[in-house]
Parts: structure tokens; C-alpha cells; sequence
């Protein structure tokens, strides 16, 4: 994930933390574990007592190293960005392991825009569940324009409220279960770094300020952390 | 005989953090030594408005990050809270823990 600005604005907050193992650059770390010395790293699904994003690794001349729990080697330390409204944009991608996002081709025209009917092939949009999410066309006559999704159907279907043109055959367009003020949760890739696109919402709890809505690879979710050690609870 | 009562303290999560704050150089260390080692571990110098002019962060493959022209943080100079500090990222790898306005503008127009 990358540091994008602050809700309220004003001036980023970075302390260098003693850690408890040897994170990556651009995760979120959380309040020590029990006999933990340092801060601890987030999973995939827990951003519990969240304290902030890394922006710096432990590396040894330029590569990652392991936390060393030799007597006498030197602590490690890393930065963190701690600011609690602080805005985090994260790449969507299609499975646990960074795959771009799914891509969709319409199947059956729809005139009056209020549905989007895939192709035989395609995941189905029911399960995991999109509804409540987002729908947004890459190509054709609503490329780059996006909807809420307003209810999903076995049959490859996802429907919304505000039409839509009229798509055609052969349209390619992206969902996700996000969209914006969703506070369900995000799951993380496993290098806890991008947010899963492919599920449905659920897991460290997050919240979606807004959505970067481009291609398959390159769309972004911009999230705040909402169980912060430093947000008055 | 007195009597002692032992109770044990819950610590928040605000403090059990707060001690897990690296000390920065240790006594006798010239911050110039410590800033380099810092340097050569590509971590993200922050430098107070005293100490940053004796920073030369393109000579270390550093950026200054100018989207946030101040950040709050310990000088690594001078080992000094300031609200006005520099921040110094990494080039190389800045765009894995930075997104700024310029990078959102472009990813607009990549091919989708």
C-alpha cells in the first residue's frame, strides 16, 4: 500500500518503531502481541490496534533482511506513518496471490443499462457476492463510467439503480464488493500489501474513502484504518 | 511487618506503543555517521529545519518528498521533535510506500 494524504489534511506523523520482525515496506503494523518486543505485523484479515503504514523495510545493504534474535546483533527499526486519518492506496487485485482483477465481457445486451449479463465463464457475480459493490465498463460506450450494484443474480447478472448507456456485446467491465463509505472490512493479498478484489468484503477492518476505477491491474482503493491505537475509542 | 500489595498495571495500547519508540543514535555517535547508516539501510530520513541543509540527499539516491513539504517526527540530526521536518524517501523506493497526486493523475490514462 501506498501513503496518499490525510483526511483532515495538514502534516503526516512518522516515528521509527522498534519491530518484532522484519516487515515490509508499505503494510500496516499493530500493537505488540503479548511478550512481543516491538511492533507486531497485521494478516490478511486483522488490522486490530492498528498503529500505521511501514514506509521503510529492514534491509542489509539493499535487501530484506530477518529480525535477529542474537544476543548482541543490532535492533531494527523501522518508520511508520501513524497519523489515524491517515488515507492508504491499495491495489485491487484478483486473488491471494496479486492476479489482476477478473475481467468481464457482456454477454447479452442490455438497451436501458440498468444490467450487466456476463459471458459462460465468468465468476459468479452471487458468490462471492457483489451487491452493494461496484460495476464499472473498461470499453465500449460506458468506458471508465461506474455504478453501485444494486442486487446480483445467479445468472451472471448484476443490476443497478442509475442507468447506465446501452451496452453491447462483447463489453468488457470489472466488479468488486467495494464502494464507497463500505466499512465490511478488506482482505489482503498474503504480501499484505494489495486488497482482494475477487471476494466479497469482510476482514481488517477498513473503510473505503473512495475507488481509483481504471483497468484490471491498476485500480486502487483509498482506505483508513478504523481501529487505530492512536484514534480515541 | 508492612505489607506490600502488588497490582498489576494494564497498560493501553497508546502506551505499551509509545515504549516501543526507537531511542535514535546512542551517546557519543555523530549524527552524521548515524544519518548515513540510516541511509544505507534506505530508511526514511526525517531532518529538523536546523539540520536539513546538511543533508545532500541526491548524492545518496534520496528524494525529498515535496507533496508534504513538512512532517512531524524526530530529527535524526539533532534528535529533536519537530513539527517542521523534512522528509527524505528512498528513490528507488518511493512509489511502493508513496502515492502521489502526479501518480494518481497518470494511472488515469494508462491503457485499460
Amino acid at each position: 500500500m501506498q501513503f496518499g494524504y490525510l483526511l483532515g489534511g495538514g502534516t503526516p506523523t512518522i516515528k521509527k518503531y522498534k519491530m518484532a520482525a522484519g516487515h515490509a515496506a508499505g503494510i500496516i503494523v499493530i500493537v505488540p502481541a503479548a511478550n512481543a518486543t516491538g511492533l507486531s505485523t497485521s494478516t490478511t484479515t486483522a488490522w486490530t490496534e492498528s498503529v500505521g503504514l511501514t514506509l521503510d523495510a529492514i534491509t542489509a545493504e539493499g535487501s530484506p533482511v530477518a529480525y535477529s534474535t542474537t544476543q548482541g546483533a543490532v535492533e531494527h527499526l523501522q518508520s511508520v506513518i501513524i497519523n489515524p486519518d491517515a488515507v492508504l492506496r491499495a491495489l485491487l487485485v484478483g486473488s491471494a496471490v496479486n492476479a489482476v482483477l477478473e475481467t468481464r465481457t457482456i454477454g447479452t445486451a442490455s438497451s436501458n443499462g440498468l444490467t450487466a449479463i456476463g459471458t459462460t465463464g465468468d465468476t459468479d457475480p452471487s458468490s462471492p457476492d457483489m451487491d452493494e459493490g461496484s460495476v464499472w465498463y473498461a470499453s465500449g460506450a460506458n468506458g471508465g463510467a461506474s455504478r453501485v450494484i444494486t442486487s446480483t443474480t445467479t445468472t451472471l447478472t448484476v443490476t443497478v439503480i442509475m442507468p447506465f448507456a446501452a451496452n453491447r456485446i462483447g463489453d468488457r467491465y470489472h466488479t468488486i464488493d467495494y464502494a464507497v463509505g463500505n466499512i465490511a472490512g478488506v482482505t489482503m493479498g498474503t504480501n499484505l500489501l494489495n486488497v482482494r478484489g475477487d471476494i466479497a468484503s469482510t476482514g481488517a477492518v477498513a473503510g473505503v474513502v473512495d475507488l481509483e476505477l481504471n483497468g484490471a491491474g491498476n485500480s486502487f482503493l483509498h482506505l483508513v484504518q478504523r481501529d487505530h491505537a492512536f484514534a480515541s475509542s | 511487618m508492612s505489607v506490600t500489595i502488588l497490582a498489576k498495571r494494564e497498560f493501553s495500547a497508546k502506551e505499551v506503543v509509545a515504549a516501543q519508540e526507537a531511542p535514535g543514535k546512542t551517546v557519543g555517535r555523530t549524527a552524521g555517521s548515524w544519518v548515513h547508516d540510516l541511509c544505507a539501510l534506505r530508511k526514511v530520513i526525517t531532518l529538523c529545519p536546523l539540520c536539513t541543509h546538511k543533508f545532500n540527499p541526491g548524492r545518496l539516491g534520496y528524494r525529498k518528498e515535496k507533496e508534504f513539504p513538512f512532517v512531524q517526527a524526530k530529527c535524526d540530526g539533532c534528535q529533536t521533535f519537530d513539527v517542521k521536518c523534512s522528509a527524505y524517501f528512498f528513490e528507488e523506493t518511493y512509489h511502493e510506500v508513496r502515492s502521489t497526486a502526479a501518480d494518481r493523475r497518470a494511472e488515469k490514462y494508462k491503457q485499460k
